[in-house]
């Protein structure tokens, strides 16, 4: 037992799902005992049994429906945008646009929201460029640094076998990154999912979770703001897990 | 031993490279001509060795194309014209550049690899396919043909790596310190393709650095020991030629390592320990 205690000590896989199990039981153990009685800061397992139940019936599956193709829609737009943007980043030139699109990670999203709103007048539209702005922003910073950790070595190489600076772009940086292109969007999917909800939240268009967890809000209902808190973690963890998986099925020397 | 040269095949003059105000390598001046021995192909191997930061690496990256020098030139010989002694200036490209850690795509099997080195080769598919199918078999690959390079050993690496080279560059291959990090196993694997090399093609041209100068001494037929010169007294901050050692002439080149060899490794190795 001792060994559990230790710095960097290596275990076995069956002591490591010990001691997740562990982990899990003392969390709902806490959330058990903290939630009995008159006052308590959490709602009870039974409360958030009923929000779940409360949520179905008013088509829980629906808004995480409407949720996704928001979000797979923001994606798919911010990451051919980031990916033009950084791979033109190669040109000397062109260069600052995407240094500067990285810097504008800083803007805060009401300023962001406030320019996008004078120029798009459907609510739905705007929730995807909130989105795209924002993500493009945080997806253009990791894939610079993506290219730029790619070694001499991998260049010079690929010079020597007479590829034009064209063909090195290609080869290098296109071809020879597309598994770190998905590594990146699946690290910067965490900020994204947590700024769709809060997007959806503020612009109120086509419901989704941030439309739910508002409403919940509102009435105070406890037991089903943890109910979707739950849904939207579980949603994020399935879409990383889909991911990471994608990347190594499709991409076997993906040793990342 | 008997032997005669030849054309020109390679021929280095004044060369330096600066990166800002910083002299990396000046005045580097030497010429490979293409040895022939009597009944026997014979490749030239020429060994670069110094202390490290002395400039080797700079050295080779200029002669590959891969950056451009400040002063001077490199020429080849220009096998593609048929006239004799025809001579080019090097470009990227035109001198194989393999570096110490065996540089690969990472997304390409050893035989997509090989593939695209021939991309530019005016051949047909099948003879494309045949080609790449003979080295592989020559040089023990045949089992890695559809392995990703982080699923090759180290040997299979390099093996990959040099076979790119000779089949997109031709004859000539620049190996940046190709024994470093190399177990007895795999020395003897990169002697080997030195020897098939060398032995395939009398232009073939092998330039390699180390820091191992018994390797050196043992393998090449002329030596350079780059370090920074003294003149009129005073060290200079920069790499050039301190000394060159021509192992044909010394009557060692092709030949059993023995306490002759010795001797010159001791020679290098007070050369590098002054420079």
């Amino acid at each position: 037992m001792k060994y559990l205690f230790k710095p960097f000590e290596k275990i076995s896989k069956n002591n490591r799902l010990l001691i997740i199990f562990f982990w899990v039981v003392i969390v709902l153990a806490f959330w058990f005992i903290s939630s009995m009685g008159e006052r308590h800061l959490f709602p009870s397992p039974q409360q958030v049994l009923t929000g779940f139940t409360e949520l179905y019936s008013e088509g829980l599956v629906v808004h995480i429906g409407s949720s996704l193709l928001l979000c797979i829609k923001a994606i798919l737009i911010a990451v051919v945008i980031s990916l033009i943007v950084t791979y033109l980043a190669t040109i000397p030139i062109l260069t600052p646009i995407a240094r500067t699109l990285s810097k504008l990670r800083y803007l805060p999203l009401t300023g962001i929201s406030f320019y996008l709103a004078i120029i798009i007048s459907d609510a739905r539209t705007m929730q995807v460029w909130v989105l795209v702005v924002f993500m493009s922003t945080y997806l253009t910073t990791s894939l610079l640094s993506m290219v730029s950790a790619i070694s001499q070595e991998e260049f010079d190489h690929a010079r020597s076998l007479q590829c034009s600076r064209w063909e090195v772009l290609w080869e290098v940086v296109v071809k020879g990154r597309i598994d770190h292109v998905i590594e990146v969007i699946r690290q910067n999917l965490a900020i994204v999912w947590m700024m769709l909800v809060t997007v959806e939240s503020i612009l109120v268009a086509a419901g989704g979770l941030g439309f739910l967890i508002k409403n919940s809000d509102k009435f105070m209902n406890h037991g089903r703001i943890i109910a979707l808190q739950i849904v939207i973690l579980l949603v994020g963890l399935s879409i990383d897990f889909i991911l990471d998986y994608l990347r190594k099925a499709f991409f076997r020397y993906s040793k990342i | 031993m008997n032997y005669s040269t030849h054309n020109t095949l390679l021929y280095v003059e004044n060369l330096s490279v600066a990166y800002g105000d910083k002299t990396v390598i000046k005045d580097i001046n030497f010429v490979e001509k293409d040895v022939i021995r009597e009944n026997n192909v014979t490749g030239q191997v020429v060994a670069v060795v110094g202390r490290s930061g002395r400039g080797k690496s700079t050295l080779f990256r200029a002669m590959t194309g891969l950056i451009k020098p400040t002063t001077g030139k490199i020429l080849i010989a220009d096998t593609t014209t048929g006239i004799e002694n025809d001579a080019k200036e090097v470009q990227e490209g035109d001198i194989g550049f393999v570096d110490q850690k065996y540089t690969l795509f990472r997304n390409k099997t050893v035989y997509q690899a090989l593939q695209f080195a021939l991309r530019k080769k005016d051949i047909s598919k099948e003879e494309k396919h045949n080609t790449i199918m003979t080295y592989l078999a020559d040089w023990g690959l045949e089992k890695a043909k559809d392995q990703y390079p982080c699923e090759l050993s180290g040997g299979q690496r390099q093996r990959t790596a040099v076979i790119e080279q000779i089949l997109c560059s031709g004859h000539y291959m620049v190996l940046d310190e190709p024994f470093s990090g190399l177990d007895v196993g795999n020395i003897e694997d990169v002697k080997k393709a030195f020897n098939l090399i060398t032995s395939s093609h009398e232009f073939n041209t092998i330039i390699y650095s180390t820091h191992d100068i018994e390797l050196a001494v043992e393998l090449a037929d002329s030596i350079y020991v780059i370090g920074y010169p003294t003149i009129d007294g005073k060290r200079k901050e920069y790499g050039t030629i301190v000394k060159h050692v021509d192992m044909k002439e010394l009557d060692l080149a092709w030949k059993d390592f023995g306490l002759d060899h010795i001797e010159v490794v001791k020679q290098i190795k007070a050369t590098m320990l002054n420079s």
